[in-house]
């Protein structure tokens, strides 16, 4: 591992101005992701910039704009936090699916989507619940939604400078169950090979994808059958899904698995939620 | 560039200030600057749970923090556990299921089995693979540490 130094953050503008001011800097905030990263050699950091000790990242709060998550908030704080217990429990399940207890414990909503894998296990809960993205930087604020902050592999919305400040699920919330199903190689502590969050919102449905594409991916093929066509055999709906992914081959399964279990996870993910 | 940094924390009840690389990780710090060697390195990369140890109280990788991150922190590392030489219960629960063949897994298992019982006192079968979720035993002795458990919290 390449030598950093590391600076502890007092306040959001220094936080900026380090950003902009540094080369190869990179923000810490549960570590979990960067720390690995940089032991692979994925991140070549000079420079760690510590922000989890910022109060306006610790936000945690449920107001009429709905649930705000900031970005130094851990992964079993918001599995744990009871407005998305009750009002979204798409996100915990997401939340939860993400590494172990102890993991759980340090990382972050924020550094999920930031490190921008395309198997996110809280990007396609995200998906379904039209959350927004808010970045912060010297020049002010600007809000993203969630599918456009997702670029590429590893790539996000983010410009130089800038940090994610917070993450808002807006209300109002969806009026239905929602699912999120993860197929990987073992039970726990495993990336997904697919992950399908499905939500019901009223009578229509949203669904997501994980680890089929460079991005997450919306389902919109078994969308409009179900929602638009009043498409009701679900293993009918869930076969329109290969429309939706290019999966890859890798080192977790092969592409043409991946296109047999995305359809099998749609369709009982469907199952569970719009009921058989 | 690594440089030298102060760190203030408790570690095991007792205030302690000490120097570190700003690039070191906290599980080498553990072992090699405070030599509290029961703290295991294994995978080095959060997977296998042999270095948990408890930073203000909740279980956590010592693999994936760095040293400097302790700053202000409360530190518990197997050590901790025992009281005048005598050693916490879920030890001894560990020892009275024979929970563990080569005991590499065991002080990391035995730190996410107290955060466990410290936050829930009557832990399920299922709240205690969720606890130890992060705590690979790779001679398989998940069955003995459960009732390990199971026996240290009805005591």
């Amino acid at each position: 591992m390449l030598s950093y130094d590391y600076v502890k953050c007092t306040d959001l503008n220094q936080a900026f101005e380090l950003l902009e001011g540094t080369d190869h800097i990179y923000p810490l905030a549960g570590g979990t992701d960067l720390m690995v990263g940089m032991r692979g050699g994925k991140f070549a950091a000079k420079m760690l910039m510590d922000i989890k000790g910022l109060p306006e990242l610790k936000v945690l709060k449920e107001d009429e704009n709905g649930i705000t998550i900031g970005a130094a908030v851990t992964l079993n704080e918001i599995t744990l936090y009871p407005p998305v217990r009750e009002n979204v429990p798409i996100l915990a399940e997401g939340c939860h699916s993400v590494g172990s207890y102890s993991i759980r414990n340090r990382a972050t909503i924020a550094g999920n989507i930031c490190n921008a894998s395309p198997a996110a296990d809280t990007a396609a809960p995200l998906y379904c619940l039209n959350a927004l993205v808010n970045i912060a930087g010297s020049g002010g604020t600007r809000t993203v939604p969630i599918e456009e902050f997702f670029i590429g592999p590893g790539k996000n919305a983010l410009q130089k400078g800038e940090l994610v400040q917070s993450i808002l699920i807006p209300k109002p919330y969806p009026d239905g169950k929602g699912t999120y199903c993860k197929a990987s190689r073992t039970g726990s502590v495993d990336l997904a090979s697919v992950g399908v969050a499905v939500q019901r919102w009223g009578d229509q449905v949203k669904i997501a994808i994980g680890a089929v594409a460079a991005t997450p991916v919306r389902a919109f093929s078994v969308e409009k059958a179900v929602n638009e066509n009043g498409e009701k055999d679900w293993s009918k709906a869930a076969k329109l899904s290969c429309d939706d992914i290019s999966p890859i081959t890798d080192i977790r399964c092969s592409r043409e698995y991946r296109y047999h279990v995305v359809e099998v996870l749609v369709r009982r993910g469907l199952e569970q939620i719009m009921g058989v | 560039m690594t440089e030298k940094r102060t760190v203030n924390f408790v570690v095991n009840g007792d205030k302690e200030s000490r120097e570190t690389e700003t690039d070191q990780t906290l599980l080498k710090f553990i072992r090699e600057e405070l030599y509290l060697t029961g703290t295991k390195g294994g995978c080095e990369i959060g997977e296998c749970g042999a270095c948990t140890v408890l930073l203000d109280g909740k279980p956590v990788n010592s693999c994936l923090i760095l040293a400097v991150e302790l700053d202000g922190k409360d530190l518990v590392t197997i050590e901790g556990l025992s009281k005048n030489g005598e050693m916490d219960r879920i030890q001894k629960a560990f020892i009275d299921h024979a929970a563990f063949q080569c005991g590499y897994c065991t002080p990391g298992m035995i730190m996410a089995a107290r955060a466990l019982l410290d936050r829930n006192h009557s832990p399920t079968d299922e709240d205690i693979n969720e606890a130890l979720s992060g705590n690979l035993c790779r001679c398989g002795a998940y069955q003995e540490i459960r009732e390990a458990i199971k026996a240290s919290s009805k005591q």
